[in-house]
């Protein structure tokens, strides 16, 4: 049953929304292009956040976690809408082949000085950062984004994801090693690094 | 992989949780210890740093679209 909206009478409770969950929005949304791929269904995305935290909002004990509450909102109305409605294929293997340093071996092996790995890194442009991000299966795209965009700990994000902090810490790690083939990738075919 | 010591050994297999902020303060303050005499250890966890810090730089979006701003706004005033 979706809970009563909060009447014109809840002014306090308005203003504690609009004070506090108001200024999440870039973030929330940063999130939503990067997990919907399209702008269009992030803003639907966000819109339908705002909507299900806004009428929740009375339910929500104040002091506890409010960025993890909404991106928990954020991370079920995705799965529940746009997933079903994306049909992507399930990639169901995970990139369990990809080595221990993947990235920085194949960096490491393009410049013999100390640290230049790191820079190559600083060469590739946004936008291919974000695709490379984007090309992960979901499952190993939503704790690397929790973690490295949103700087959620493993336990929030075991929280807002709904699944045990093991799975949590295993997929972010395989998202991690994912995401730095995909960086590979990427900086080949854009002829960053001479491979 | 620079594995001379256990000590390197050690700290690539706990550098991830280390940089995320996950690991007991004992193990941190061995794995800090151990970078700061080990470069090549320490130029393994500089670099999945800034790998970390490059994902969050790029996959932030600084600008939300004002027709978004608007409807949420509006949202809140009307639901």
């Amino acid at each position: 049953m979706v809970q009563a909206a909060p009447t014109p009478d809840d002014e306090a409770l308005r203003e504690r929304f609009e004070r506090d969950v108001l200024p999440l929005l870039p973030s929330l949304y940063g999130a939503a292009v990067r997990l919907t791929r399209d702008p269009t269904d992030a803003e639907d995305l966000v819109q339908e956040t705002y909507l299900r935290a806004f009428r929740g909002f009375a339910g929500f004990t104040e002091g506890t976690n409010l960025k993890a509450w909404l991106y928990r909102i954020l991370t079920n109305s995705y799965i529940n809408t746009y997933r079903k409605k994306q049909r992507s294929p399930q990639i169901v293997e995970g990139p369990d082949d990809v080595d221990e340093w993947y990235l920085y071996d194949r960096l490491g092996g393009n410049n013999v000085e100390r640290s230049a790995e790191a820079t190559v890194l600083d060469t590739i442009p946004d936008e291919a950062v974000k695709r490379a991000v984007e090309s992960l299966d979901e499952r190993f795209r939503l704790p690397v984004l929790l973690a490295d965009v949103e700087g959620f700990s493993y336990k929030e994000i075991a929280e807002i994801m709904d699944t045990p902090i093991g799975t949590v810490m295993s997929r972010l790690h395989r998202g991690r090693k994912a995401l730095e083939k995909a960086l590979w990738e990427t900086a080949k075919e854009r002829g960053f690094v001479d491979a | 992989m620079p594995e001379c010591e256990p000590e390197c050994t050690e700290t690539l297999l706990e550098v991830e949780a280390y940089l995320d902020g996950e690991v007991d303060p004992a193990l941190a303050r061995r794995i800090q210890v151990h970078l700061t005499d080990c470069s090549p250890c320490m130029d393994r966890a500089e670099f999945r740093k800034h790998l970390k810090e490059l994902v969050q730089s790029k996959c932030t979006e600084r600008d939300v679209p004002d027709a978004l701003r608007d409807r949420i706004r509006q949202l809140i005033a009307d639901p």
